[in-house]
């Protein structure tokens, strides 16, 4: 194992560790106790909140803001396929040049979401007033992160450097709001335990609206 | 600052001290994507940045940053992690009393799935405890605590408002045994009501008890508690909140009637039917359903008959949002208009999806936010007006007192009935 794979496998654990804290200290803190009673469905609700709730025709975060909605899904997609990259990268893992091909065009695109959503971040008042650094740097650092996988895709001498920066991720992303990577996913849970105890959601569709 | 350190600390315990998973994953999910912008009436109608219900969801992370997490106390300027401090107690009061009305429909579209009116909710109990809850709010539920219901309305002139509508009823269904009855037991019915109806909208009980009449329910009103309301939900002081829904708890016990239904009242029933067992950490031993509900089941069980060419005038429907999107009551109020109403239709949107009047979140009590609060109420303005129709029907008190008030200042020449009312209108007595 080289200095470098090192280092980021170092950064690697603290950063699982302290996410695991976290996601232990949730399940510590035990599922919603509600003594009202139920009227909806919680298995479907939950469901429904990780899929038709995220259904883009029904969020005005998606269809009223489409190009960011987008570029903020891409965005994601890239940063997946990155952490994905990473392991394989680690265990030097051969991808074929199709393959190879097709990440630098997700990797592409994605690189430019996240400049794109950079800039909206520095240009846009609305969302100046409601950042902090960490904002900046939280996109900033994956954002590069990406394009170093990018780089790597292309020239494998670049790999020193590659893990250096996912080291740098990995041991930031325990600090700022990149937490939201685990946190997304109890947000989802609640949101549909709450609204599937009341029966608000699955929701119904107009038809069934009599 | 009103107090000292103590109560300072009493609110970051709130925080710091907080066993309460919902609560720790909302104050760490938003990504500050300002997405949710756009589903506030505050920010839609004023523009104003401020609003953004992330920027109010975040002044009680920040806190939340700056007590209780690593970055937060050792890097604060890293999250905007901020101190408690007089400057940001004021924008408290300020975003979370005066510029959210609880109305939940950011959580429904935010884009990760924070629940902002939870937080929100959990910033006004963080200024309950440090007593900065607004006085005309606060008033009102210290009036609910001492005497019995939130308008101070004394037992005598509610019984005499009650005892001229029942001869009212009497000559109405031309039936001199038709009653309103009082404090009775082992009935299928306590039903509640908003103070508002004894004391500025007595109609809206006229038309519960001809429904009842209609129905032949054994039912009865209380004179001790029959206030459906708890403002307490409002300034999320739990435990003037307790003693609230506990009274009306220990009423229904006493009288032992079947079921509890709740007025026409969006906070009200939010507070008594999903709130209530959770600050008394009890499951109820009775059944509470809305009257929403109830004329629902009356119709669909053929206990009442309708005649929907009594209502000609085209009626479009309010949501509230306690009721809809916060209590699930979704479909029952369109089924009771479809059979009471000739010409009814929608706004845009409805539903989950509706917009608040602009009332919600004890802003009606809070008189120093009322041109706020009309100012939000362009959104509903606009909503009513697209829709062409006569009459507003709406099942929530507060609702239609913003909605009188919306129509005088709109000119919008509506009319806003309860559903009661409109049931009614359409009543065909055997
Ligand atoms: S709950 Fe309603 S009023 Fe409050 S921030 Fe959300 S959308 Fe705005
Ligand atoms: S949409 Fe949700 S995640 Fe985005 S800023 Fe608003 S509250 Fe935060």
């Amino acid at each position: 194992m080289t200095y470098y794979q090192l280092i980021s496998l170092i950064a690697f654990l603290i950063c699982f560790l302290s996410l695991s804290y976290h996601f232990f200290r949730l399940v510590r803190l035990g599922l919603p106790k509600d003594y009202s009673r139920k009227t909806g469905n919680l298995k479907s609700a939950v469901t429904y909140s990780f899929t038709g709730a995220m259904n883009p025709l029904k969020k005005e975060s998606a269809y009223l803001h489409l190009p960011t909605y987008t570029a903020g899904i891409l965005y994601h997609t890239g940063t997946f396929i990155s952490i994905v990259l990473f392991f394989l990268f680690f265990f030097d893992i051969k991808l074929s040049y199709a393959l190879r091909l097709i990440l630098i065009c997700v990797m592409i695109v994605s690189g430019i979401s996240g400049i794109g959503i950079f800039i909206k971040r520095t240009m846009t008042k609305k969302l100046r007033l409601l950042s902090n650094p960490d904002d900046y740097i939280s996109n900033l650092i994956v954002t590069v992160f990406q394009i170093f996988t990018l780089i790597v895709l292309f020239q494998e001498s670049f790999i020193p450097y590659y893990f250096i920066c996912a080291a740098l991720l990995f041991l930031y992303l325990p600090l700022g709001k990149l937490k939201h990577s685990l946190y997304f996913f109890a947000a989802r849970y609640h949101l549909g335990f709450y609204y599937g105890w009341r029966r608000v959601w699955p929701v119904k569709s107009n038809k069934q609206i009599k | 600052m009103k107090d000292n350190n103590s109560q300072k600390h009493k609110a970051i315990k709130i925080l710091s001290e907080s066993k309460d998973n919902k609560l720790v994953t909302h104050l760490n999910s938003c990504v500050h994507c300002g997405l949710c912008a756009e589903s506030c009436i505050y920010y839609l109608t004023t523009k104003d940045e401020k609003f953004i219900p992330a920027r109010k969801v975040n002044l009680i992370s920040s806190l939340y940053q700056r007590y209780c997490t690593f970055t937060g106390k050792h890097f604060p300027f890293l999250t905007g992690a901020r101190n408690l401090n007089e400057e940001i107690i004021d924008e408290m009061v300020d975003q979370l009393f005066g510029a959210c009305t609880l109305c939940g429909r950011c959580n429904m579209h935010c884009s990760v799935g924070v629940d902002i009116s939870y937080v929100v909710r959990a910033g006004r109990k963080m200024l309950s405890e440090m007593g900065f809850v607004p006085a005309t709010l606060q008033s009102t539920v210290n009036a609910a605590i001492q005497t019995g219901n939130n308008m101070s309305i004394p037992v005598e002139e509610f019984t005499d408002t009650l005892s001229w509508l029942e001869e009212d009823l009497r000559d109405e269904v031309n039936d001199p045994h038709a009653s309103i009855p009082l404090n009775v037991q082992n009935t299928n019915i306590l039903y509640t009501l908003n103070p508002r109806e004894p004391k500025f909208f007595p109609l809206s009980i006229s038309a519960m008890a001809k429904i009842f009449y209609a129905a032949k329910e054994i039912w009865t009103l209380s004179t001790s508690m029959y206030d459906v309301t708890n403002y307490a939900y409002y300034t999320s002081n739990n435990n003037e909140a307790e003693v609230i829904a506990e009274r009306l708890y220990n009423e229904m016990l006493k009288l032992k009637a079947k079921r509890c239904v709740l007025a026409e009242c969006g906070h009200g029933s939010r507070a008594f039917r999903w709130e209530a067992p959770n600050y008394l950490r009890k499951s109820f031993p009775f059944e509470v359903i809305t009257s929403v509900e109830l004329l629902a089941e009356y119709i669909s069980k053929g206990r009442i008959k309708l005649d929907k060419n009594l209502n000609k005038e085209t009626i479009t429907l309010h949501d509230p949002c306690n009721l809809v999107r916060e209590g699930g009551i979704i479909e029952q109020q369109r089924y009771i208009l479809r059979n009471a109403a000739n010409n009814f239709i929608e706004m845009t949107p409805y539903g989950i999806d509706n917009f608040c009047c602009g009332g919600g979140g004890g802003q009606l009590s809070m008189s120093e936010y009322n041109e706020r609060r009309m100012k939000i109420a362009e959104i509903k303005t606009e909503q009513i007006r697209k829709t062409g129709a006569a009459i507003v029907a709406t099942p929530c008190h507060n609702c239609v007192d913003q909605l009188i008030q919306i129509d005088n200042k709109f000119k919008l020449g509506v009319k806003i009935k309860t559903l009661a009312e409109i049931v009614a209108d359409a009543i065909v007595l055997e």
